[in-house]
């Protein structure tokens, strides 16, 4: 088949068999009536709609699916439910994608990855004999000396370690959406248990999300072909017949939403779960919470108890029910309870000769089951251990050993492990509150207290029977419905009986409990039995510690797989009970999310002026300023900042923050959180406005305009009006002080008119009386301008004769194309946010957090003047006290300087004395007055003087530079006040 | 964290829709010695248990209020207006 055919589905004519499948099962999630093909490294494979990818190359015939992450072992299906490591692939140029439990989709291409050159060949596999180079913890301990060695075996082993790679050159793959959700009651896990408990809540009313992995509801009963009698409320039938039941009224109730194929892995305060459901994260807030997360099989322990072929019982049984794929041809079930019968039942039904199953406890099974498997002809060989498995990339033999120490070998192609159980509590222990413990009849630890409004049912809590199941999860739904439920004496005598009926697990260590090299308690990251022995010996003996050391639990699966074993391995080789062992932490997340699911779109929003459109029509680059987008320049900063300084120029200033303050109380707040004083302004005129930290910090600057008795119009630094909105308010809040501060900054567009020519511009489009005699400097007037009724604020930012109009923002675009129109005569010129920053930096104006930082104050960066230590008290007035006590050694001053040619050192940039670094560049540019570069820098004070000399370095070279304590133009400010 | 806060203006929302603000400190006098002063800076009770906290209802209302929150777990047992916050040289108001 031609790549070309990638994505079609074939024709009839052309249809290729997708793999070799069992006899149709009636509740298998296949159809086979339809066959897909996707790309595998390189071939085709054909699928039936509703394989995983892991299953049709199951059926293909594929059984090395990865390399192990440190020995470079192969590895196949193992538990086929999206849990182990074993089929991490890389998918559609995403890494580590579980391919036993991603859905075929036509075209899509797959590869198996962590491998040189390929899975089936992997030179990496020698590491498995070279397994003495690389003990537990062998990071650090060997390829230490010589000392350079480890800077060369780094790297060597970071590549050959770990899993897939990231693909850094994609473009960041599927865009994320994220969700809210509210719903009265959330249901994690949508077998048995959750349906009861979602049918039971809903029936009472309430609103129920349904939350389960799987792409179908039913939990193991979706495999599970066991004929169930007399269970309450459900009829007889099979385990996937009353599967079928429980999703139909599912399906009929009103009021239960299901999130199927979705992964709750995250369980917060609040009952806060987070769910992540194909491209979307949801975050669902639930008033109660059920948690029927079941119970999942684990691995037993012998040695090479990860040969590909060793599968999981409920993995062969998924594999053989729901697809249709055989996972071998002569099975092995070794169990430690009666669940191993029903197995080896299973198997023999779908035509899998089973050679022998060995029952771990020393009485065997007696159960129906029990007793079907012995009539069919199948040995059982009670008090048997397994020991090891035998055979190169798949199993081809088990090794046994007898209660009496014999020893036989069993030939066989796959080895089902069956009856060691883990619950599932890795997302309710996140929960504060929610505590499990080990429970010694079970053999299992399960939920033992609970936090308010959350509930567990089924498998979870250790009872392995439908009837309890179904009875726990009615029970929790009507608890969660605020219904007391008379049936919970009922569960209770109904869980005595069954504990009464229990026979104790078998164990599933294999020789005795010895440890062993290849004996694998975590898959993920290739850590065994002896491993963990070495390392207890090491005195890693607390359970915290160990893993940290031996990175068990520490994989992908997250401890899903090995967690118990791991506690169990850690109390035998410390000689502790389970209990005092404990375990270990569970944190979010409880399955593996990608990044983006979590990182979602981007939640910054931008904004735009009301004349973004006219600065992006005039050719401007545009450049990110806070939240804002402003016009960087319109072609040449240079050209702009001279138009300002010998013509007129008009810039956009709408992202100034801007405050409306008002109340009696006005200027006294204003007293209070601003180092000026402000209550003595009169009406109508302007101060500049420094905001500073309770230690002296400088926070923010603006101008402050009296524009009545009870009334200021405040300006802040763009992007800084939340803060400072909030500041205010803070300071205002419980002193009852009578003052509105209402933020307009986007009510207001802002426009600054500036230049010699600037006055000439503006009386064209008014009748307010702009002469200095009228509106001199830092005074301020209301009027109207080209008809919009503008406040004017006469200010010199840039240094030369200027106004800062403010005006209702829906005129914004007619004001500037009135000004432009206006000064067409004068050659008016736009001029942007680079050339604005060169103007103020000829005039020594600082911008907060750019020539200023988080410590700042206003007396080292020369602003004395603005600080009026007479005020009894201000924000800040105790931190600038402090610091004016400092010696001056210590401290620095921002100052100006100048460079003696056209050299601009970067932003930055140390000052050097001696060699040595005594101070930094904030910012430095090109003047278009001097044509010499100049900037602001912190220097020592010993520096601060006019005409002293500094250096400053940039790359190899110290180059020198003057210091000036004043504006390099229009030192005296004259131009502004003209 | 995950926790919910009652706004007294707004009710129950999402703690990501606030803003927190820090422990409720007193402000030293104007004339505070300098230990006073940099114990009000830099020197927090971190209480492992129940702590009076200033909160912004930054994404609603954007008021300050201040909430009593147990630390230890997040469960909030209280959120009121600040009537009686001591902020230094301001007495509350008959008003509030």
């Amino acid at each position: 088949m031609a790549n070309s055919d990638a994505g079609d589905r074939l024709s009839p004519a052309r249809r290729l068999s997708a793999g070799e499948r069992l006899p149709p099962g009636e509740h298998e999630f296949i159809d086979r009536d339809v066959v897909i093909g996707f790309e595998f490294e390189g071939r085709q494979v054909a699928a039936h709609e509703g394989d995983t990818i892991g299953s049709a190359l199951a059926a293909a015939g594929v059984d090395v699916l990865s390399r192990s992450f440190k020995y470079h072992r192969p590895r196949g299906l193992l538990c086929v439910a999206g849990n182990c490591p074993n089929c991490l692939m890389k998918v559609d140029g995403i890494p580590n994608v579980r391919t036993c439990t991603m859905a075929v989709r036509a075209g899509m291409t797959v590869g198996r990855q962590n491998a040189w050159p390929s899975v089936d060949h992997d030179a990496g596999a020698v590491l498995d004999r070279m397994d003495r180079l690389l003990p537990v913890g062998f990071y650090y301990k060997v390829f230490h000396r010589p000392k350079l060695l480890w800077k060369i075996m780094r790297p060597v082993v970071r590549r050959i370690a770990g899993l897939g790679s990231v693909d850094t050159s994609s473009d960041g793959g599927p865009t994320y959406t994220h969700r809210n959700m509210h719903t009265d009651v959330a249901v994690v896990g949508g077998g048995p248990a959750g349906m009861a408990a979602a049918l039971a809540a809903a029936a009472a009313g309430l609103d129920v999300t349904l939350i389960d992995d799987q792409p179908v509801l039913g939990g193991h009963l979706l495999y599970d072909a066991t004929r169930y009698t007399g269970i309450n409320g459900t009829g007889d039938g099979t385990g996937q017949e009353i599967a079928e039941t429980l999703r139909k009224r599912v399906a009929e109730q009103d009021g239960i939403q299901v999130l199927s194929g979705a992964t709750a892995f995250g369980f917060y305060q609040g009952n806060l779960i987070a769910v992540h459901h194909g491209y979307e994260a949801v975050q669902l807030r639930a008033g109660q919470v059920v948690i029927a997360t079941g119970a999942i099989e684990v691995p037993m322990q012998f040695e090479n108890n990860d040969r590909p072929g060793v599968m999981l019982a409920s993995g062969a049984l998924r594999l053989a029910r729901l697809y249709g794929v055989s996972p071998g041809k002569r099975a092995v079930v070794a169990t430690t309870d009666d669940s191993g019968y029903s197995t080896a039942l299973g198997l023999l039904d779908v035509g899998i000769a089973v050679e022998a199953v060995i029952d771990m406890r020393e009485e065997p099974g007696a159960s129906e089951a029990a007793d079907a498997v012995r009539t069919r002809g199948v040995e059982v060989l009670a008090g048997h251990r397994v020991v090891s498995t035998s055979g190169t990339k798949r199993v081809s033999r088990v090794t046994v050993v007898a209660p009496d120490s014999s020893e036989r070998n069993i030939k066989c192609d796959l080895v089902c492990m069956a009856g060691v159980r883990q619950p599932v509590t890795g997302l309710l222990l996140q929960q504060p509150g929610a505590v499990v413990e080990y429970d010694e009849q079970f053999g299992e630890s399960v939920p033992a207290q609970l936090p308010g409004g959350v509930h567990v049912a089924g498998d979870i809590t250790g009872f392995h029977d439908l009837g309890i199941t179904l009875a726990q999860g009615a029970a929790t739904g009507r608890q969660a419905a605020g219904i007391d439920p008379e049936g919970a004496s009922q569960l209770d005598a109904i869980e005595r009986d069954y504990r009464a009926g229990q026979q104790p697990p078998g164990a599933f260590t294999g020789r005795d409990g010895r440890s062993a090299k290849k004996e694998f308690i975590c898959v993920c990251e290739d850590v065994s039995s002896k491993d963990i022995d070495v390392a207890v010996g090491e005195g890693f003996n607390d359970i915290q510690t160990l893993k940290r050391y031996t990175t068990a639990t520490m994989g992908p699966c997250q401890g899903k797989m090995c967690h118990r074993a791991f506690v169990e391995a850690a109390a035998r080789r410390t000689g502790q009970s389970i209990v005092a062992t404990g375990r270990t932490t569970a944190r979010p997340p409880a399955q593996g999310v990608p990044l983006g699911a979590l990182a979602g779109p981007g939640h910054m929003p931008r904004k735009r002026t009301a004349l973004d459109g006219l600065h992006r029509a005039a050719g401007a680059e545009m450049v990110e300023l806070g939240p804002w987008l402003r016009a960087h320049n319109y072609g040449s900063p240079q050209e702009e900042a001279l138009a300002v300084r010998e013509r007129v120029g008009i810039i956009d200033v709408s992202t100034l923050g801007k405050l409306d303050v008002r109340g009696p109380d006005a200027g006294a707040l204003l007293d209070r959180v601003y180092t000026h004083r402000f209550s003595n302004l009169r009406e109508g005129r302007i101060r500049y406005g420094l905001l500073v930290g309770e230690n002296g910090a400088i926070m923010d600057d603006g101008t402050v305009t009296r524009l009545a008795e009870d009334h200021f119009f405040v300006t802040t630094t763009t992007g800084n009006v939340d803060a400072i909105e909030d500041w205010f308010n803070w300071w205002l809040a419980g002193t009852g002080m009578e003052v509105f501060v209402t933020n307009v900054t986007s009510s207001y567009a802002a426009i600054n008119v500036a230049g010699p020519r600037a006055r000439a511009t503006l009386v064209k489009l008014t009748d307010v009386d702009l002469s200095t005699d009228a509106l001199g400097y830092m005074r301020s007037a209301r009027g109207m301008v080209a008809g919009v009724p503008c406040i004017f604020l006469r200010i010199g930012f840039v240094g030369e004769t200027g106004w800062e109009l403010h005006f209702p923002s829906e005129y914004a675009e007619h004001m500037w194309r009135a000004l432009m129109e206006a000064g067409a005569e004068f050659d008016i010129a736009p001029f942007g946010l680079e050339a604005q920053r060169i103007l103020r930096l000829e005039k020594g104006h600082i911008i907060v957090s750019q020539d200023t930082d988080a410590v700042t104050d206003p007396l080292d960066a020369g602003m004395r003047w603005a600080v009026r230590f007479d005020k009894p008290d201000f924000i800040g007035r105790g931190g600038l006290v402090a610091n004016r006590a400092r010696p001056p050694e210590e401290k620095q001053k921002l100052v100006g300087f100048v460079m003696h040619d056209r050299f601009v050192p970067e932003d930055g940039q140390p000052v050097v004395e001696d060699g040595e670094p005594v101070g930094r560049v904030t910012s430095s540019r090109l003047s278009p007055t001097l044509k010499k570069g100049f900037g602001l820098a912190w220097v020592p004070e010993k520096h601060a003087y006019e005409g002293a000399e500094i250096f400053i370095r940039s790359g190899q070279t110290d180059s020198p530079a003057v210091v000036t304590m004043k504006p390099v133009y229009d030192p005296d400010g004259l131009r502004l006040r003209e | 964290m995950a926790f919910l806060l009652n706004c007294p203006n707004c009710g129950q929302r999402n703690v990501y829709d606030f803003r927190f603000g820090g422990e409720v400190l007193t402000r030293p006098a104007p004339d505070a010695s300098n230990e006073e002063l940099t114990a009000y800076l830099y020197a927090r009770e971190n209480a492992d248990g129940p702590q009076r906290e200033w909160w912004n209802h930054s994404l609603g209302c954007r008021k300050w209020f201040v909430a009593v929150r147990d630390t230890h777990t997040n469960e909030v047992i209280e959120t009121s207006w600040p009537p009686d916050i001591l902020v230094s040289g301001h007495e509350a108001s008959d008003g509030e």
